[in-house]
């Protein structure tokens, strides 16, 4: 240990502080990037399909139909015409007219037949389908992609505030812990300032000791995050297009780390990598509003 | 030197100065008491002479240096070249008589075996070396004076300041530290002890800043060391 020239940090509180913040911090980033590869999708999604309803009572239906669809394939950038099965179609429509097994046992009601149309770029569907059948009803799932990304990216903006309140609370907490700890030390501080020590000796032994705390908290939250995000990550591995290997059942010490480390396949690894930053940012976040706050303190000393 | 020009001191938060208009000049190598009734002024005069507080009015200038208009980096160096003893101690509990005793040296820079080397003849000196790696609470009042002169001998200051360095020392501890304030005004160095105890200024006749309700009421003088020690014979 260096020799003192200047009274140290006294906080049993901060690494808990920082350890609460991390894992607050961790969720959050977690969501965050949750949202983002949803907002991705939907905006993915949403701007290559287009849905395309034709009507049952419209004449020779199954005929004009075909020819629609011949029509679509030599559409340039149409990549895939696929028409739904009236199963599908009783599928999708369910929420709205219950359970069917059999569109005739509804009287006047009979399923339109349903064309799910991907393309690349943006071709003019529109005026293609109407010129070929015009009684066909297009879906511009555009436009429902521009709702759910306008969406997304709330979504986003609300878990970037959220990280950045977090942030800011860990600041303050840092910083009245240290100004508590400096308070609580005045007199040692006095003694060391007016034998002659410079503002940042002073300062730089706080705020090394903060930052050493943190980094320990930061540390600690991380390794309570760790089962935290991997439960999630599983109960969302299904809905992720990269499952990775299926966890193994956890029984001993051995598969369930084995389990944790699978789990850990399915997160992003921009994810992984921020995470990982974590206990460093809470680190540099301590030793930054620890030499603050002392240089501050220190000004109204002559 | 130090050198004191129509010097007022007012605490921020007290309705009336408490120094007045002190002009004093004391010479580089030059040994003085301070003396006075309590409330005199003479521990205001000790917290300006070391940069605990700067003058409210007047011109203050040590070692050459104006204290007035000094920067924070030029206060932080007038800082290590001045000693103090204080009455209260001021020695940080959670570190060992060694620590403190070494913290000038460190703050100065120096290596840990120059400061090891010159704060265990000190503290040697002073017969407190055996409590180096004790905590100044679990000292008595009088151990603890001597951990806290040996913090500002270890400097070698170029002042030197003192408040009642001897109320906790045992008479022959007291003549010899004396003693050593005075090698230390033969090498160079200003003294100054502010003291109640006029046994002790009988002793070591020498001149001396008298403070009566914060101004000078006297500052001498031949004459007065001569009638002190007409008195001593």
């Amino acid at each position: 240990m260096s020799a003192p020239v200047s009274p140290g940090l006294r906080s049993g509180s901060l690494p808990l502080l920082v350890a609460l913040m991390t894992l607050l911090a961790g969720l959050s980033l977690a969501g965050l990037t949750g949202v983002q590869t949803l907002a991705e999708g939907w905006a993915g999604a949403a701007r290559n399909a287009t849905t395309i309803e034709i009507p049952s009572d419209t004449p020779q239906l199954e005929d004009r139909t075909r020819a629609l669809i011949q029509t679509l394939h030599k559409t340039p950038d149409i990549t895939t015409v696929r028409e739904l099965s009236p199963q599908q179609v009783q599928t999708l429509l369910a929420p709205w007219l219950g359970q069917v097994s059999d569109s005739g046992h509804l009287p006047g009601l009979s399923l339109p037949v349903v064309l799910i149309v991907a393309h690349t770029g943006t071709p003019d569907l529109g005026r293609v389908v109407h010129e070929a059948l015009p009684e066909a009803v297009v879906e511009e799932d555009r436009r429902w992609g521009e709702r759910l990304n306008g969406l997304g990216s709330s979504l986003v903006a609300c878990a970037w505030l959220a990280v950045s309140l977090i942030a800011a609370i860990a600041v303050l907490s840092v910083g009245m812990t240290v100004r508590r700890s400096v308070m609580a030390q005045r007199k040692a501080v006095e003694i060391v300032h007016f034998l002659g020590a410079g503002d940042v000796t002073i300062s730089s032994r706080i705020a090394g000791r903060a930052a050493l705390l943190s980094l320990a908290g930061g540390l600690a939250g991380l390794f309570f995050l760790s089962p935290v995000i991997t439960m999630l990550a599983r109960k969302l591995a299904p809905f992720s297009h990269d499952a990775g290997p299926a966890a193994l059942p956890a029984t001993t010490w051995q598969t369930m780390l084995a389990s944790w480390w699978n789990t850990l396949h399915v997160l992003p690894r921009l994810l992984l990598e921020e995470l990982g930053a974590l206990p460093l940012i809470a680190a540099c976040l301590g030793w930054l509003t620890a030499q603050t706050v002392v240089l501050v303190w220190l000004r109204r000393l002559p | 030197m130090i050198r004191l020009l129509n010097v007022s001191m007012m605490p921020p938060g007290v309705g009336q100065p408490v120094l007045r208009n002190l002009t004093l000049t004391v010479a580089q190598g030059e040994f003085r008491w301070l003396l006075g009734p309590s409330g005199a002024g003479k521990s205001s005069l000790l917290r300006l002479l070391t940069l605990e507080t700067r003058p409210s009015a007047g011109q203050m200038d040590l070692l050459g240096m104006s204290v007035s208009q000094a920067s924070r980096a030029t206060l932080r160096n007038l800082r290590r070249r001045i000693g103090f003893v204080p009455q209260d101690y001021r020695l940080i509990g959670e570190w060992t008589v060694f620590d403190n005793v070494a913290l000038p040296l460190r703050l100065r820079g120096a290596s840990e075996r120059d400061t090891r080397r010159e704060a265990f003849a000190v503290l040697e000196w002073l017969d407190v070396a055996h409590l180096a790696d004790k905590r100044p609470g679990t000292l008595s009042g009088g151990e603890q004076q001597r951990a806290a002169i040996a913090r500002a001998l270890i400097g070698r200051p170029e002042i030197l300041l003192a408040d009642e360095p001897t109320n906790a020392l045992e008479d022959a501890q007291a003549r010899r530290l004396l003693a050593t304030f005075q090698e230390l005004v033969d090498m160079g160095t200003t003294v100054i002890v502010a003291t109640h105890n006029e046994a002790l200024v009988r002793e070591a006749p020498a001149a001396s800043i008298v403070l009566q309700d914060g101004t000078l009421a006297g500052a001498d003088t031949q004459d007065g060391i001569a009638a002190r020690r007409s008195d001593r014979a």
